[in-house]
């Protein structure tokens, strides 16, 4: 036990010791300090003003202002993506901007793109109805050039210059001013011209008809171009329409309709050379406002342009200034108003440089006071901080994704690195698929510097994040295949011949007794002998099987030995004598028996069936073992293991609750006493104070947890052991799925003679591989190996419920925006 | 190849691993430590698979039949 108290600590096994620290700033020099401190990013801040509302704190003011700069820039990002604009960003950094500088800058560049704006919004609004116009003269006068005529002919009447103001309320249209409305002949024949979407056009028309009670002459044609709708602001189909009326109700009803159909009506001279007048100054209009609008659109582009250069600064810089406010606001105020008083964690090891940081702060804002950092003692237990590398990382956040480490208990990480790809690969062994999946991860690992640049989608981040855990178990996928002798289920004899032949010559009984062992077995992994034999199964399952069993005791142990080791650093000898002990005695006289049985059976060939070995020690143990003795001594043997199972069950169940009650009684006992004289003492409470204060000890609370504790291990034992054989299971499953495809696919279709038909065969059994093999079994024993490592594995010594490490960081920001 | 011989073979592979990683990145005794860890469990998960499926292989109780179409 000394040795292994004395042993240097291994990385990454516990987590890195923290401390509680009180930073005391004055106010000159604050900002800077949670600068330099988040630039560092090694100091969790502990939220001081939590029951304040975030209008009741300090800072309030400056958090709205870079919200606001923050929504601006957000606007403008918007506005260069709807131009489509790529936005480039300038690599140089530029020296520190001030923030007030940067919030008038950001308010002049908003108000003058949104002015362009409203000015190319208008114009362009000119624009459309311009082309309406033009399409309503192109269509209405070849109308109206017959229409007049044949009016001419048969009214006989001569039609007064007919132009009709425009009664849409959005018009600016320069036009208008030439038209008024002349004194109209009230019993004349009048029109109407204008243009409506072209879904409308039929209810319009009926409305119409109905509204004149048919003394209406309408005449359509389809416009030749899809104009800009207004309302809607897409292109559709626009159709032309003349209505000609008579009666000055019958133009106030059509105008109404006009105006709800949402019509737009142009006045449309009747004179033939007027109307080339007004197409010519039309065209003309249409020709200017195009340049003009050009000439708007690219100078807003340019607007946008330079502010692209500068915006992902911005956006950082205003990020970080938000950040900073939101730290500084979980600070206090102290009581005479000149300091600021904050407390957080920090890991033992980043002190020096945290000093540092604020010493440069205080040099750099020219402040006379420094800033204290002192330590402080904390009630709450502090956070867990592991320093991981890009190897380490995924590995820590699988266990993380668990359950947090309680603060310095062992890091399950540790092991998981070697034996989560390990038992990954139990299930998944085929050296072929192996070196699939090797590829995959060398291909990924090869592009790391540029895919850790890139934004990647949810799946292909997942899958770059685990690289290096796709690596290992590639590489185990193919120690594993060999020993299985699978490739792509094909064996081979790579490690010299077969253990087995014929018995003689002629292989006649070959189908129906099999082969014989002649001479030592397969030197490394499965014989090849037995793929494709009848016998193949029984064997393989028994073997997979109490491999199964032989890894899971195996893994259950490295358990309980890591809770010890626990015990040991947490000078819990308690726990040693009265957890470790008897869960070991348990585990091993039971499973750990078993184990030796299955090794045992294997080196000595016995034909014992070790189903009935276990059973009968349980349910008869002293009754003569016949056949299924394995070795002398085996029933007195197997009678001390199970008195031992026996005792050891309520050796994890009473004792310790009742020695706690006993530890607890002595501890206070002094106490009371005390606490009796000094009861005035007991009013102060500074924030963060170490005292404990007097918990009460339910005695039955601790007993009901100890008793469902070790009802949990009893139980659990059988469970988890049983729940091992998912390593036989799955590994079954691949094999399985592997040979069909390679026997029903692959060898069925190079069967044939046709070189199409070999060509399809070998596609499906390379889809089927991929996607399948690869993708689901990966997925599947992935799942299953993590499984065993969060149940089975953990929950022999793992406690999980820390939290973790959180600093104020500008470089985590920038990761959560993303 | 017996079966300690090649317990032999695997462990002086570890010791060979364990050199090799000491060698190529020796970043303190803590890193080290953890590095020996890693080594030492892969070389027994590996030893154990090997080992395991040997030894099933010793003393068989039932042999290869073989089916049709062989």
């Amino acid at each position: 036990m000394e040795v292994l108290k004395n042993l240097p600590e291994m990385d990454l096994m516990r987590s890195e010791k923290m401390t509680s620290v009180q930073l005391i700033i004055p106010v000159e020099s604050a900002h800077r300090a949670v600068s330099y401190l988040g630039e560092l990013g090694l100091l969790q801040f502990r939220d001081l003003n939590d029951d304040k509302s975030p209008f009741q704190r300090t800072f309030v003011n400056q958090v709205k202002r870079c919200a606001e700069m923050s929504r601006k820039l957000r606007f403008f990002k918007d506005q260069i993506n709807k131009a489509g604009l790529l936005s480039s960003a300038l690599p140089t950094m530029q020296p520190d901007i001030d923030l007030e500088a940067l919030e008038t800058q950001l308010a002049e560049h908003e108000h003058e793109l949104i002015e362009m704006n409203a000015n190319s919004e208008k114009l362009q609004q000119t624009y459309n109805e311009f082309l309406e116009f033009k399409m309503v003269l192109q269509k209405a006068g070849v109308f109206l050039v017959s229409g007049n005529k044949s009016y001419e002919t048969t009214e006989g009447i001569e039609l007064d210059d007919n132009v009709y103001p425009s009664d849409y309320p959005e018009s600016a249209s320069l036009l208008e001013q030439a038209t008024h409305s002349g004194p109209s002949n009230p019993s004349g024949l009048r029109f109407i011209c204008g243009i409506i979407p072209k879904s409308k056009i039929l209810l319009f028309e009926r409305m119409l008809f109905r509204a004149t009670r048919g003394n209406l002459l309408f005449n359509q044609a389809p416009a030749d171009d899809l104009i800009m709708d207004a309302v809607s602001s897409e292109m559709v189909e626009k159709t032309v329409f003349v209505v000609f009326f008579s009666g000055e109700q019958a133009r106030t009803k059509i105008l109404k309709i006009c105006e709800a159909f949402g019509a737009n009506c142009y006045p449309v001279p009747e004179d033939f050379t007027k109307q080339t007048q007004i197409t010519q100054e039309v065209l003309s209009r249409l020709s200017e406002l195009e340049t003009t609008l050009d000439v708007g659109i690219r100078h807003r582009n340019a607007a946008l342009h330079t502010i692209g250069f500068h915006l992902t600064i911005w956006m950082t810089m205003v990020k970080r200034e938000k950040a900073v406010f939101d730290t500084l606001n979980m600070l206090n105020f102290d009581v005479t108003k000149k300091c600021l008083v904050g407390e957080g964690w920090c890991p033992i090891f980043a002190k020096p440089q945290i000093q540092e940081a604020l010493q440069r702060a205080t040099f750099d804002s020219n402040s006379q006071v420094g800033i204290i950092f002192h330590v402080m003692d904390a009630v709450e237990s502090p956070p867990t901080y592991f320093r991981t590398n890009a190897f380490t990382n995924a590995y820590q956040e699988i266990v993380d994704a668990y359950g947090v480490a309680k603060y310095q208990e062992a890091n399950p990480a540790v092991y998981t690195v070697i034996t989560f790809p390990f038992l990954f690969a139990v299930m998944f062994g085929d050296w072929g698929h192996g070196i699939c999946l090797l590829i995959g991860a060398l291909i990924l690992i090869a592009r790391e510097g540029k895919l850790s640049s890139q934004k990647l989608g949810s799946f292909m981040e997942m899958l770059f994040g685990g690289r290096y855990v796709l690596l290992l178990m590639s590489l185990f996928s193919i120690y594993c295949g060999l020993i299985y002798n699978e490739f792509f289920s094909v064996p081979y004899h790579i490690f010299g011949a077969s253990a087995y032949k014929c018995r003689d010559k002629s292989c006649s009984d070959a189908y129906t007794v099999g082969l014989i062992k002649y001479r030592d077995a397969y030197p490394f992994g499965v014989d090849p002998s037995w793929r494709g034999s009848r016998s193949e199964l029984p064997f393989l399952n028994s073997l997979k099987m109490k491999m199964s069993i032989l890894f899971g005791v195996a893994q259950m142990n490295l358990g309980i030995m890591i809770s010890y080791l626990n015990s040991i650093f947490f000078n819990n000898s308690l726990d040693i004598r009265y957890q470790f002990v008897p869960q070991m005695i348990f585990l091993n006289s039971l499973f750990g028996y078993l184990s030796l049985l299955i090794i045992i059976k294997w080196c000595t060939g016995s034909q014992a069936d070790l189903y009935h070995v276990m059973i009968y020690m349980f349910l008869s143990p002293f009754d003569d073992l016949g056949e299924n003795e394995l070795f002398w001594g085996q029933r007195p043997l197997q009678i001390l293991l199970l008195l031992s199972a026996l005792v050891a069950v309520p050796w994890m169940l009473f004792p310790k609750p009742f020695i706690l009650r006993k530890q607890h009684t002595e501890r206070f006992q002094g106490r009371a006493y005390g606490i009796l004289r000094s009861t005035e003492m007991d009013t102060d409470s500074e924030p963060g104070s170490a005292r404990q204060h007097v918990e009460e000890f339910n005695f039955s609370e601790v007993f009901v947890h100890q008793m469902i504790h070790s009802i949990e291990f009893v139980l659990g034992s059988v469970s988890n052991t049983a729940s091992y054989l998912r390593l036989w299971a799955l590994s079954l499953a691949h094999s399985e799925l592997s040979t069909v495809f390679y026997e029903k696919v692959l060898l069925l279709a190079w069967g044939y003679e046709n070189i199409l038909i070999r060509l399809v065969g070998l596609a499906v059994f390379a889809f089927a591989t991929a996607f399948i093999l690869l993708m689901m079994e990966t997925l599947s024993a992935f799942l299953h190996a993590l499984r065993l490592h969060w149940v089975e594995f953990q929950n022999k010594f793992y406690g999980g419920d820390g939290y973790k490490f959180k600093p104020f960081s500008f470089a985590a920001i920038a990761d959560d925006e993303d | 190849m017996g079966f300690v011989v090649t317990t032999l073979v695997f462990a002086a592979i570890g010791i060979l691993a364990s050199l090799c990683a000491r060698i190529c990145c020796n970043k303190g005794p803590s890193a080290n430590l953890f590095h020996l860890t890693l080594v030492i469990t892969a070389t027994v998960c590996c030893w154990l698979m090997w080992a395991i499926v040997y030894l099933a292989q010793m003393n068989p109780l039932i042999v290869p039949i073989l089916s049709e179409g062989e």
